[in-house]
């Protein structure tokens, strides 16, 4: 298994850095090659340049500035966001990166007049685990936006049979050592599911 | 007094986006209203909350010193118009980090007993103007999420009988001259009416 996992906080002292230490404790106890791009850490810009824009279509060119990226991406067979929900979705700082690195030719082709045709067929499990501060109410009431652009959004460009796994640990304003602790918990069992094996790879 | 914030975020400006924020922007001044035109790229706003902001988030008023003349333009807007391209399935990062860095508790939400209530209640208007490399059935496939996130959660920090409406063309890829022209003529409309 061969694993990237995209993660994204500002404060290095935050409970979404516990929760990425679980999920890559699991991952190195499964035997998995892993990959962290720590985005904040790497100094990662978000920002969708002119330049990069006008070069979007073109295949050739669409990856530069974030080539390393591109190439975990293409390395991985599994893929991992962790990552606190603002504003019912991903900060910024990792919705640039979508809009950086899953470009055409890498996440998928738009053959001219067409529909989009999926290519991260190499991705077979996907895997997110976020905070949020609203209730599970209020966010499935909002429709779970955030989510929904991961879990469809990009599974959608994912292998066909893709193995997902979501975990969120809602009310952060009103969390405890108790509730952190178990989701915890939560997310090391999400993992250990996960990361079992899949037919046609060895154990 | 009738004052529109509107928010544009597109690295292009000879874009068909930018060309709706134009029509956007003309078609307010002519129903009226008095336009902030807040054009992010344009204006170099940096969309990442940085890690003191992030530890300072729940510190008010000290919260909003950052980004200070951006809450200000907030709180000046009786309505607030978004005009942006669609990519993958969420608000362009620039977009979003306005959103992360500005819409701070005290400015458009406060915490009162552990509820979240409304701070924004000047405003009375919302509207949205997209476009979609997606079709509409893949679209609404994932869900939509750009649209729930400003016809739901958006609107719900605004005044409780506050309007919302929601202008998108998708397909954009595919989308012939006439398509475009005709939605373009339809915004402008649209904002002359607002």
């Amino acid at each position: 298994m061969k694993a990237v996992v995209i993660y994204c906080h500002p404060d290095p002292e935050s409970f979404t850095a516990a929760v990425k230490q679980t999920v890559c404790a699991k991952l190195q106890s499964a035997g998995a090659e892993t990959r962290v791009l720590d985005l904040y850490d790497l100094d990662f810009q978000p920002v969708l340049t002119q330049g990069a824009w006008r070069a979007y279509e073109d295949e050739s060119r669409n990856c530069e500035g974030v080539e390393a990226h591109v190439e975990t991406v293409r390395w991985a067979d599994t893929m991992i966001f962790v990552y606190p929900t603002w504003w019912y979705g991903m900060p910024a700082m990792l919705k640039g990166w979508l809009d950086r690195v899953l470009v055409p030719g890498v996440a998928f082709h738009m053959p001219q007049g067409e529909d989009i045709r999926p290519a991260l067929h190499n991705i077979t499990r996907l895997g997110v685990f976020t905070t949020g501060g609203a209730s599970r109410w209020l966010t499935a009431f909002i429709g779970a936006p955030g989510r929904r652009t991961l879990m469809r959004g990009v599974r959608l460009l994912c292998a066909p049979k893709v193995r997902l796994s979501f975990a969120m640990h809602y009310d952060m304003d009103d969390s405890t050592p108790a509730t952190r602790e178990r989701h915890l918990r939560k997310v090391a069992r999400a993992m250990d599911r996960l990361v079992r094996p899949q037919s046609g790879e060895r154990a | 007094m009738r004052r529109v914030l509107v928010l544009h975020a597109h690295p292009v400006p000879t874009s068909f986006n930018a060309a709706l924020f134009h029509a956007t922007c003309e078609g307010l001044r002519a129903g009226g209203w008095e336009v902030d035109g807040c054009d992010l790229y344009a204006e170099c706003f940096n969309p990442v909350m940085s890690e003191v902001e992030r530890v300072g988030y729940h510190t008010t008023p000290d919260n909003i010193a950052p980004v200070a003349g951006y809450v200000d333009r907030v709180r000046e807007a009786t309505a607030l118009v978004l005009v942006f391209p669609v990519w993958n399935f969420g608000y362009p990062a620039m977009l979003k980090g306005f959103f992360d860095r500005v819409f701070l508790p005290g400015v458009s939400f406060e915490l009162v007993d552990g509820t979240l209530q409304a701070n924004l209640t000047h405003v009375h208007r919302l509207a949205a103007v997209t476009t979609y490399g997606a079709t509409r059935v893949r679209a609404f496939a994932a869900g939509d999420p750009p649209r729930k996130v400003v016809t739901r959660a958006l609107k719900a920090c605004l005044h409780p009988g506050a309007s919302c409406t929601y202008h998108a063309l998708y397909d954009m890829n595919t989308a012939s001259d006439g398509r475009r022209t005709g939605y373009l003529a339809r915004v402008r409309t649209a904002m002359e009416q607002f």
